[in-house]
């Protein structure tokens, strides 16, 4: 199974580079992609000299955009498995391995910093409404979840086909609607329990407002997951697929 | 000057506004149809105020003008939601245009070093 491993990126020179440095250790440079979604800073420069290639974004797409580049990426350059990795230090890559296990009876394996309950655990109130969404959400995957915003995350064949024709990009796209989208399309979702480093550099969006905010816009995407109709690109996805199976 | 004749020179106005936004290339066609149908609707009920009274009677509206601000609220929604989706085409036409020119410029890269 040919694996890429993307590294969505903005702003993040002073990580990048020892994240690229551990991931050597686990994964060959050659299958890494960095996506530099319109950083002002070196970041592109620093990544193309550690050997990765790099997709820039122009402008600044947000992390779904981010991912949707990498994984049209994938598809057309033949990967069966997508592994997407933070920039920012918070994902340590010597739980590829085990992550891996999981893909071989489930199209997307997250990686849960919750499901042990060891390293970086994020503040109580945090913890609270990460819960309340773990559990909507878990709901939507049929499957208890518990990380549903992990960004540590495995896709297989049938989920990198998927979502190189369409990921969610709008408000929390990334994290929680790309799960129940893959649900609602029939993938099965699982998770292991991985450990998470505090993030290297950079702050966590902490005051109350903004913690606010993203959980009302986390609720309104669950709520309108439940009766939205399936996006366009999947959509003919699919026909085409149907097409294909009744010629045969 | 009596308010009918203000009304129908600021339609007039309004016309000429968008007739030369059109002729200069700057409001494309398919914007300025229904700017166009705004000006001559507003002449035309400007300059025969007698549409107006008539209409209201036949939908039951006692006082004409709650019909104008009622329609005109029910036009500006119209446009606004117009340039809602028209916004959200273009931001998702942009963003595809980036992802292919990042994946494009990276591929040509490679095969210039090769």
């Amino acid at each position: 199974m040919r694996t890429l491993v993307a590294i969505p990126a903005f702003n993040e020179e002073a990580s990048i580079g020892q994240v690229l440095a551990e991931l050597a250790g686990h994964h060959p440079l050659d299958d890494v992609i960095v996506v530099d979604d319109g950083s002002g800073d070196r970041t592109s420069q620093i990544a193309r000299a550690a050997g990765v290639r790099v997709l820039r974004h122009a402008i600044n797409l947000g992390v779904g955009g981010a991912m949707g580049t990498a994984f049209k990426y994938a598809a057309r350059n033949g990967y069966d498995a997508l592994v997407q990795l933070d920039a920012d230090g918070q994902h340590r890559p010597e739980f590829l391995e085990r992550m891996f296990e999981g893909i071989g009876n489930a199209d997307i394996v997250i990686g849960s910093r919750y499901a042990s309950g060891e390293g970086y655990q994020s503040t109580a109130a945090r913890r609270f409404v990460q819960r309340v969404i773990a559990s909507v959400v878990s709901a939507y995957a049929r499957t208890k979840l518990t990380d549903a915003t992990s960004g540590f995350r495995i896709a297989g064949p049938r989920a990198v086909a998927l979502f190189a024709e369409h990921y969610p990009v709008e408000w929390l796209g990334d994290t929680v609607e790309s799960i129940v989208l893959a649900a609602r399309q029939g993938l099965t979702i699982t998770e292991i329990a991985v450990v998470m480093n505090e993030r290297a550099g950079g702050l966590p969006s902490q005051s109350i407002f903004r913690a606010a905010l993203y959980t009302g816009r986390i609720l309104f995407v669950l709520i309108l997951a439940s009766f939205r109709s399936v996006p366009p690109r999947i959509a003919e996805l699919r026909r085409r697929a149907k097409r294909e199976a009744a010629a045969r | 000057m009596s308010p009918q004749i203000l009304s129908i020179v600021l339609s007039i106005v309004f016309l000429v506004i968008v007739l030369l936004l059109l002729r200069s290339y700057v409001l494309p066609e398919k914007y300025a149809v229904i700017w166009l149908a705004a000006a001559v609707v507003s002449i035309v009920l400007s300059a025969i105020p007698g549409i107006l009274d008539w209409l209201a009677a036949l939908v039951g509206i006692q006082q004409p003008i709650n019909l104008l601000f009622l329609a005109g609220f029910f036009v500006v929604f119209m446009l606004l939601m117009q340039v809602s989706l028209e916004l959200a085409r273009t931001r998702d036409e942009l963003r595809r245009f980036v992802q292919q020119q990042a994946i494009e410029t990276e591929e040509a890269r490679r095969h210039g070093s090769e």
